[in-house]
């Protein structure tokens, strides 16, 4: 079953087409990656799918409802973790899930609960203005889930955090799609998607040019390679393409030369640098 | 409309508003501003009645006018020349000579003269409230701009000490502090609400969540309602011996505050952050409140600029309400107001979708 099915969809602002005419699904417990540059259409597409902009054309069913016409339907049924920590920073960190609990009609004592799942009960009553980069990204995550979506929108999640605080949100993403969340994820970090994503697309100047999941598109745009460490610590790439690449190899191995060899498998980042032509940091 | 969801949102707005400086400034500034008139100037607690001493030998709509209203206490003088000594006698503010062909004349338009005395014994903001007083009573006889000659006259002017206390500061004050606390929720308090949301980013949580825009500016709204039923209502209480017509004064406030509210949707529409909301806000405000300051003395075309300000209406609304004045002028004046109150809300909407908000 598809948590999200997109048809054709486009946004422009004023005159200037930010997502151009996308189609794909997401299935329901997925992890989805939508990688792009900045400026891609990422953030402008989420906006779409979570009811927060309408679209110029095309159409978008996000678990069950019209983007277009069913948006108070779908609001309560999603979660959005913004790329900004927007949260009220005059408030405490309880303080700022109640006001998200009675928006969305649920029930006071789900705070702690979700207080607990993020590890941020025992500062709950501090001031979100003290709270580390990390404790605020955390309580966002945790205001997503207050209302248990069936779908959670990650915008950079992980984003200017330091790797301990950024392994613990994958850790929590990878728990939220284990209970059967789907998680429709950006990122500009390719360890990341690679990691947590069943699949991704690759999104340049407002268009998907890839879709799939990351091993294929790795050995589909990847350098057909071997590399080969020599006992002498000498590193050699052989091209696979080589007609005399098969004689080159058992040579080395007949000879014991070889310490080490393995497939010179390409990164998402050299397959998104071939395919969108560019990096994905510009 | 989800109720709850309004509820929520402006239950944040309360709270948080107190939490932020610049909301607290604006909120506090008309009660501070009217403790430090009445810790100054204690004697605008008094509720003393304006005397004002008359010679009206033709009986003039304008003095059977004046007689209506409560905070005036007409003496009938004997005769023109005694007026003077009668005003500096009975220690009233001042006194008036009507000219005995006074209606007639000011409907042919012929401007006839008001002989006007001024007790300089009294103080300046008396003889200031005396002279709106009047002026507002003769241009609400006609609607000519000028529909007689004022000529003032001086009693006792070597009089330097003034006396405190009476009425005619308070008469001026309230109004002044109500459409202050208006317009502050109206050039501060509403923009800041939505415009902080649009910086800190929590619009775009706001429209994720099941709130809609309406839902959001109905909460942002409901807050700068809150605030000045709070705050216009601790006013009105505390000067509650000033207030003629109750009903109509809470219905003059209710009517401007739809008006502000308006204005507030509209600046937080187009500004985008608490720094343009700070520069824009004192200009506003000043224009919001212009019509409201004692203004005696003005030029004519400042006079007649002031007209084109919506508060005009307001303020003067608010003055009749105040004084008990209930004419047909000032259910034009709440008229006027209700026309102004729907461009802003229309100028507000066209903001909101111009930024693409809906």
């Amino acid at each position: 079953m598809n948590a999200i099915e997109v048809e054709q969809l486009s946004r422009s602002f004023n005159g200037l087409q930010a997502v151009k005419s996308i189609s794909f699904t997401v299935e329901a417990g997925e992890i989805f990656g939508f990688l792009g540059h900045n400026g891609a259409g990422k953030t402008t597409t989420i906006r779409m799918l979570s009811g927060q902009l309408l679209p110029t054309s095309g159409s978008a069913r996000v678990a069950g409802c019209d983007v277009i016409t069913e948006q108070q339907k779908l609001k309560p049924l999603i979660g959005v973790v913004s790329e900004h920590q927007n949260l009220y920073e005059r408030m405490s960190g309880r303080e700022n899930l109640e006001f998200a609990v009675r928006l969305y009609g649920q029930s006071l004592s789900r705070i702690d609960e979700t207080l607990e799942q993020v590890a941020l009960l025992d500062r709950a009553k501090d001031n979100v203005r003290g709270y580390s980069n990390g404790m605020k990204q955390r309580l966002v995550i945790a205001r997503a889930l207050l209302h248990r979506p069936q779908i959670i929108f990650l915008d950079e999640p992980t984003r200017g955090l330091d790797p301990v605080v950024g392994r613990e949100i994958r850790q929590l993403i990878l728990g939220l799609a284990q209970q059967g969340v789907t998680i429709f994820l950006t990122t500009h970090y390719m360890e990341e998607a690679d990691q947590l994503c069943g699949r991704v697309a690759f999104l340049s100047e407002g268009r998907i040019v890839a879709l799939d999941t990351p091993n294929n598109l790795k050995v589909a745009h990847g350098e057909k390679a071997v590399k080969v460490t020599l006992n002498d610590g000498q590193s050699l790439s052989i091209a696979l393409t080589d007609p005399d690449a098969g004689q080159q190899l058992e040579k080395l191995i007949n000879d014991g030369q070889v310490r080490t060899m393995h497939s010179a498998e390409a990164t998402l980042e050299q397959v998104f640098l071939q395919i969108a032509g560019r990096e994905l940091s510009e | 409309m989800n109720l709850g969801v309004i509820a929520a949102i402006t239950r944040k707005d309360v709270i948080d508003a107190i939490r932020n400086r610049y909301l607290l400034t604006a909120l506090m500034t008309p009660l501070f501003v009217a403790i430090l008139f009445r810790v100054l100037l204690p004697g605008i607690n008094k509720s003393d009645l304006l005397k004002v001493v008359v010679h009206d030998s033709g009986n003039s709509t304008l003095i059977s006018e004046m007689r209506k209203v409560p905070q005036i206490g007409i003496v009938d003088a004997g005769s023109a020349e005694a007026t003077e000594s009668e005003v500096q006698k009975r220690n009233a503010i001042g006194g008036l000579v009507v000219p005995v062909n006074f209606d007639s004349d000011v409907a042919a338009g012929k401007q006839p003269e008001l002989k006007i005395y001024v007790n300089n014994k009294k103080s300046v903001f008396e003889q200031m409230g005396f002279r709106r007083l009047l002026d507002q009573q003769v241009r609400a006889l006609v609607k000519t701009p000028e529909p007689a000659r004022f000529t003032w006259i001086d009693v006792d002017k070597e009089a330097s000490k003034q006396s405190p206390g009476g009425l005619g500061l308070e008469q001026m004050l309230l109004p002044l502090l109500l459409i202050m606390t208006l317009g502050m929720i109206g050039a501060m308090v509403v923009p800041l609400l939505l415009v902080e949301e649009k910086e800190k980013r929590t619009l775009d949580f706001l429209l994720a969540s099941p709130a809609s825009l309406k839902e959001i500016i109905a909460g942002k709204a409901l807050t700068g309602v809150g605030y000045t039923v709070l705050i216009a209502g601790l006013l009105l209480v505390v000067n509650r011996q000033l207030i003629g017509n109750w009903p109509l004064v809470v219905l003059t406030i209710l009517l401007g505050l739809v008006f502000v509210v308006a204005v507030g949707v509209f600046m937080g529409s187009l500004l985008n952050n608490t720094m343009q909301v700070n520069t824009w806000a004192g200009t506003v405000l000043i224009v919001l409140m212009a019509p409201s300051f004692p203004s005696l003395g003005l030029p004519a075309a400042l006079d007649t600029a002031m007209r084109f300000v919506p508060t005009y209406y307001l303020t003067e609304a608010l003055k009749m309400s105040l004084a008990g004045n209930v004419t047909s002028t000032i259910w034009r004046h709440l008229g006027v107001l209700v026309a102004c109150s729907l461009i802003a809300f229309v100028a507000a909407v066209w903001a909101l979708r111009r930024r693409q908000l809906v």
